[in-house]
């Protein structure tokens, strides 16, 4: 079996302090007084295989982990216990973002990210045209990007992104914010990562989208998987459960 | 996760880009750039010149060469320190949604400074070429003092950077112990007005050896003892490799905790 991505009884905890005390002189000052923690579990006992070419949805109310586990998976969390293995490069698009520098202006943004990614200027040179017609914001690239709108900095976000060449792209909740038309042009690059192959997580609220493209389905419950199966019947069973 | 080599293209490629946006954005905000970089040491240089040549005197000849040196030296220590201490929460964004070796941040941060720092040095090689003193080959060997400083400011920001993002308050204790220091470095006093036996409490500060050894070289006119070069040397190394090996144990929660 071809599997891009490989999880095995993975575990991500969270130690929450009860009172907040993040300051050295407290630390201090409270030495002989043990900071209460509670522990938070966001992901518990995942196991989840995902094949080369799969295209699959991780749905679930707020707060199951979701984004937890799309962390894990880009490399930016680590997990507390076991194991993961990523075959292959990540295009992350996480919490709507991809680490924007608002200082910076929209192309400026566009080549820092690239080569974070990896690509090199000339590479970035030749995509740089493409990014544009996808974000459509031509007229803005000379503008810093802490005055963009939240939903034209998510356009340049995702169409960085999305055009990047690799393996895997992570997706959380890109159907959310953007126009209409711009929702539109995101399906059209979803069928057109569907058709190249290419190996896609998407993470949306979106039941419709998510039954319209996904192969496979997980549905997360307070950081259980506890339904993994074809689109139709996970999201069936998730609307089900949340009516009653 | 696939083992990635530190030391690879697309990492001196990602050091370069942060390092030019860095010093981009640290200038582009203010009316005059750059240059507040330069008028800050200067500004500070023309305060202390006037009380220590003026009002009280201190028996050192060349004393403007002898002050500015020490001032652009610290000033370089105690803003890379400052300014890496804070790197991951202006570089918040990026760590948190894209992963590339955390170390590349503070490099980066440190190397900004490294620029601004050498721009000063211009500073005081036109206050050299216009001194009395003639030019000297062994100027050359500040090139190791700088490449020797600049591994003693990476070290600790290294520490600092990753123990902010657990104590915020240090940024506060950072300012006090920045204010120590400059008083305990031998920056407007020589050296020599301090009590023998203390000397060797003042050199377990490597900031005070590269000050004075540089002073050697460009005011006195020689090079020091090759035991002393030593000595600093492995100062150096010990405070990078101590510098390293803890960020390398602090860097996978920085994302979770910044």
């Amino acid at each position: 079996m071809n599997f891009v991505i490989q999880i095995k009884d993975l575990h991500k905890k969270f130690r929450i302090p009860r009172e907040k005390r993040d300051t050295l002189k407290e630390n201090i000052l409270h030495f002989y007084k043990r900071v209460e923690k509670e522990d938070f579990h966001a992901l518990k006992n995942i196991n989840l295989d995902i094949q080369h070419g799969e295209f699959l949805g991780i749905i679930g109310k707020n707060g199951s982990g979701k984004s937890t586990l799309l962390k894990i998976i880009a490399n930016i969390y680590k997990p507390t216990t076991g194991e993961i293995s990523v075959n292959g490069s990540v295009s992350p698009f996480l919490e709507l973002g991809i680490g924007f520098n608002g200082d910076l202006s929209a192309r400026e943004n566009v080549y820092l990210n690239g080569i974070i990614m990896g690509l090199s200027r000339k590479e970035i040179d030749e995509k740089y045209n493409e990014v544009l017609a996808f974000a459509g914001l031509d007229e803005f690239m000379e503008m810093r990007l802490k005055n963009f709108s939240s939903g034209m900095q998510v356009r340049l976000a995702f169409a960085i992104a999305a055009t990047i060449d690799t393996d895997i792209y992570l997706c959380d909740e890109v159907l959310a914010v953007g126009d209409i038309n711009f929702q539109k042009k995101s399906l059209n690059i979803f069928s057109d990562l569907k058709k190249k192959g290419k190996t896609v997580i998407l993470v949306s609220h979106d039941l419709d989208s998510i039954k319209k493209f996904c192969t496979k389905v997980v549905l997360l419950e307070k950081g259980i998987i506890t339904k993994v199966g074809n689109a139709e019947d996970v999201v069936n069973y998730y609307i089900q459960k949340s009516e009653e | 996760m696939k083992k990635e080599k530190i030391i690879s293209r697309k990492n001196i490629r990602i050091l370069k880009e942060i390092t030019i946006s860095d010093f981009k954005i640290r200038y582009q905000n203010s009316l005059l750039g750059y240059f507040w970089t330069l008028i800050k040491p200067l500004l500070l240089f023309a305060v202390l010149y006037v009380v220590f040549s003026i009002f009280m005197r201190f028996p050192v000849e060349n004393y403007q060469l002898y002050l500015l040196l020490g001032i652009v030296i610290w000033n370089f220590f105690a803003e890379a320190t400052s300014i890496a201490l804070r790197a991951f929460e202006t570089k918040q964004a990026l760590i948190t949604k894209v992963y590339f070796p955390r170390i590349i941040i503070v490099i980066a941060s440190t190397l900004t400074s490294l620029l601004t720092f050498l721009l000063n040095m211009i500073v005081f090689f036109l206050f050299l070429a216009i001194s009395n003193i003639p030019f000297s080959f062994n100027f050359f060997f500040i090139i190791i003092y700088i490449i020797e400083l600049y591994f003693v400011i990476l070290g600790i920001a290294l520490i600092v950077s990753a123990l902010y993002v657990k104590f915020r308050d240090l940024s506060h204790i950072w300012d006090v112990l920045l204010q120590i220091g400059f008083w305990i470095t031998p920056i407007i006093y020589p050296l020599s007005m301090v009590p023998e036996t203390y000397h060797h409490f003042i050199y377990l500060n490597p900031l005070a050896r590269v000050i004075e050894y540089s002073r050697a070289i460009f005011i006195l006119g020689h090079i020091p003892e090759l035991k002393l070069n030593i000595v600093l040397f492995f100062m150096v190394i010990i405070i990078l490799f101590f510098g390293v090996i803890f960020f390398h144990y602090q860097e996978s929660s920085i994302p979770e905790n910044i």
